[in-house]
């Protein structure tokens, strides 16, 4: 009985936190000053995966150990959620769109919700996965598998509205988080393989109201038709279907764009069609295009553009200039200036054998028969998996490198048949397909490149290509995995690896980092687990 | 229930093949859409391109002879055939049905010039290759042997006895690999010229079970 008491007592002189969940636009503005929270889904407006966290560090990281785990109440694969984490609740999606927000400190579930979704939803050319919520007030927003965007009650996931995006049947789907800014929730959409016309949306964060469109390809008599060589009225593709970027003294949002349709068979589509493989800036007022740049112009490799761009304010040449980073699917690592879209520099992060180099502005040099071809098909480098995909890269401003988990590896690419049909997709509009290399041609690396030249400053060698988004902190570390299920941490200026462990299961997320009753936290997914780590 | 899938993309083409991955067959296979991914469909046909037999070739020895010749050579101290031999070896029991006779009598002549693919997968839908390896560790042991599984940080192998070997990468002083090279003895000047014709009629013959 006594020791029960002394318990008791225990319990009761450990001061029990609580919170009340509203998270204003200044504190997402403001993320730094709160980096105990994980409150967008690249940790700031910046996209930077980057964590101020230093409690796990050079020195004690390789104690670092697993504190919790959750798993959904069904199996699922290729949980690609980036957790919201602040006031005590972490809300992280379950595929392919339920939301559920857990305790923080324990991993318990506090609440769940789960749309109703058709019996068949139409996913054409992607999994029908989340990559995570964004939060804004007292309300988290979520883009589901047949195109709606939900907002939530953050307190108890009831509905406060709900609103449909896009025709799922067309083969319209959200995979992307949302991003929210000051009054306003702004989407992407999925579905460049059903050939569906891509967008950007905001909503009124309130009420749920469209209050702008971007179409990312033109139509006849639009700017960039002409780039559509045999007329834009079937003009499909560059789908955003993953996260932007905001940069709010200039009020500009940026976000990547997806492949042309059909994939690998261009031959009804001559030019340069825009604005797909782009990074477009828009302004966030109106929805109107500031400037765009093409990575890619007449892309037909399926290398998207979709991975979040990451901000980033350094010198060049003796003058700081607001800068935004990409290594793009196409091999290439690109710095571009942000107030202009006037490109800097650019060079390959990865073995390319498509272009013969960039020329002032950018532009690609095409490379003589690196097109699909029919029958076996052109080996190309990079494959279709691109020198990096959709995960996120990081940014470390204690550094000044930019980290990216590379792929290095080709493929045969064959060029196929295709055709945009009208009406509802019967399959994958790619024109074509690839036959990938294997075994010990292929690998991958977590690279640190000089985030204003690109060039490399170390690499981590890993058996395979990576699938895995990286972080980095000002804990001196950088974490990331592989594919054969190790998630490890790496020495940020040197790549040392400090520490690692077999999860069983590659992980698929963006690795975060949050603090709760001051004890950091890394924060990721494997398989059909999430997965908390912290010292012991 | 399904049809024969063996050298299917070359036969109605790789578009065909993925649609149908895509969208399954009326009464049939069912559509993967929704389960699979674009770059996983593409992975599934690229699997299927490598099940194309590498040739036709002739068999033109006799295969009761050539089981004769799989015996008294040995291999089935590496090789297993209906639940019978050892296991460090590539398994041979449905050879015949993946392996054309030039193959076979390449593998025989000159092994490691054409690995098969291994039982190591990756989940991202890729294959690593049947890989011999020789590991020195920092104590100066060294170990030679197939690999059975790695990642980036450790690696299991298998030696010639059918032991296991288990390495931490970052223990070790040396990690070898030898794409192109085999724990297998080649056949060259042990067999005579109808002694490999008749192995090769054995193993083209190996088709499984009815």
């Amino acid at each position: 009985m006594r020791t029960a008491l002394v318990a008791f007592g225990l319990l009761l002189s450990t001061p029990a936190r609580c919170w009340s969940q509203n998270v204003s636009y200044e504190r997402l503005l403001h993320s730094q000053s709160e980096p105990q929270s994980w409150l967008t889904y690249g940790g700031s407006y910046f996209s930077q995966q980057y964590s101020l966290l230093k409690q796990i560090n050079r020195q004690n990281v390789a104690s670092l150990k697993i504190a919790w785990m959750y798993q959904p109440s069904r199996p699922v694969a290729n949980l690609e959620c980036s957790p919201i984490v602040v006031d005590g609740f972490m809300y992280i999606t379950e595929p392919p769109s339920t939301v559920t927000a857990l305790d923080v400190r324990s991993g318990l579930k506090i609440w769940s919700y789960t749309p109703a979704l058709p019996e068949h939803v139409v996913s054409i050319g992607l999994y029908a996965t989340s990559r995570g919520v964004a939060i804004l007030d007292d309300m988290v927003y979520v883009g589901t598998a047949d195109a709606h965007l939900i907002a939530l009650d953050v307190k108890t996931g009831a509905v406060r509205w709900n609103v449909h995006v896009a025709d799922n049947v067309m083969g319209y789907a959200m995979t992307g988080p949302p991003l929210a800014l000051n009054d306003k929730i702004v989407v992407g959409i999925a579905g460049s393989e059903a050939a569906v016309r891509g967008f950007l949306d905001a909503y009124d964060a309130k009420s749920g109201k469209r209050l702008w469109r971007l179409w990312t390809t033109p139509r006849v008599g639009d700017p960039g038709a002409e780039s559509w060589g045999n007329g834009a009225a079937q003009s499909a593709g560059a789908t955003t279907w993953n996260n932007g970027s905001y940069d709010a003294d200039l009020n500009l949002i940026y976000w990547g764009t997806g492949n042309p349709a059909p994939d690998f068979n261009d031959d009804d589509r001559p030019g340069d069609n825009l604005y797909t493989c782009s990074l477009l800036a828009v302004e966030a007022d109106t929805g109107k295009l500031k400037w765009y740049f093409q990575f890619s112009p007449h892309e037909d490799h399926d290398w998207d553009s979709d991975e979040p761009p990451v901000l980033f304010n350094a010198a060049i040449d003796g003058r700081m200039r607001r800068l935004v980073g990409f290594a793009n699917r196409n091999g290439f690592y690109y710095v571009l200036d942000r107030v202009t879209g006037k490109f800097i520099t650019g060079v390959p992060f990865v073995k390319e054998t498509w272009a013969q180099g960039l020329d002032a502005n950018g532009r690609p040099i095409p490379a003589p028969n690196q097109e699909p071809t029919l029958g076996a098909g052109t080996l190309v480098y990079p494959s279709i998996t691109g020198g990096v995909d959709w995960t996120s890269p990081s940014y470390s401003p204690q550094t000044g490198l930019f980290y990216v988990s590379a792929h290095e590896t080709g493929a045969y690419f064959i060029k196929g048949t295709g055709k945009i049909e009208p009406g509802p997709p019967k399959g994958i509009v790619g024109g074509g397909g690839i036959r990938a290399l294997v075994g010990e041609q292929s690998y991958g690396a977590i690279r640190a490149l000089e985030a204003t030249t690109g060039k490399l400053k170390w690499q981590f060698k890993l058996l395979a290509s990576a699938w895995v988004p990286v972080l980095s902190t000002a804990g001196g570390l950088v974490f990331s995995g592989s594919d054969e299920g190790n998630f490890f941490a790496l020495d940020a200026e040197t790549g040392k690896p400090l520490w690692d462990i077999q999860m069983g299961h590659s992980a698929r997320s963006n690795p975060i980092s949050y603090e709760v009753d001051g004890k950091q936290y890394i924060f990721v997914t494997a398989g059909n687990t999430y997965i908390a780590f912290a010292l012991p | 229930m399904g049809p024969n899938i063996q050298g299917i993309p070359f036969r109605l083409g790789v578009d065909r093949v993925t649609n149908v991955i895509q969208s399954g067959m009326p009464g049939g296979m069912p559509a993967f859409a929704g389960q699979l991914d674009a770059v996983q469909i593409q992975q599934v046909v690229g699997y299927l391109l490598t099940l194309t037999r590498k040739d036709e070739g002739k068999v033109t020895g006799d295969a009761a002879a050539g089981k004769r010749v799989y015996d008294s050579s040995r291999c089935a101290d590496c090789h297993t055939i209906s639940g019978q031999g050892g296991d460090s070896g590539p398994e041979l029991t449905t050879v015949g049905q993946s392996r054309g006779p030039g193959y076979l009598r390449n593998t025989i002549l000159y092994p490691g010039t054409d690995l098969p693919q291994a039982k190591v997968f990756l989940e991202s839908g890729g294959q690593l290759e049947f890989l011999f390896v020789r590991v020195t560790t920092k104590d100066g042991r060294t170990v030679d042997g197939t690999r059975v599984a790695e990642d980036s940080f450790h690696i299991v192998l298998e030696d010639g006895q059918g032991k296991f070997h288990s390495f931490r990468k970052d223990q070790l002083r040396q990690l070898e690999k030898a794409p192109g090279q085999s724990t297998m003895p080649s056949m060259k000047g042990k067999l005579s010229d109808t002694q490999v014709n008749d192995l090769v009629a054995y193993l083209a013959s190996l088709k499984g079970n009815p």
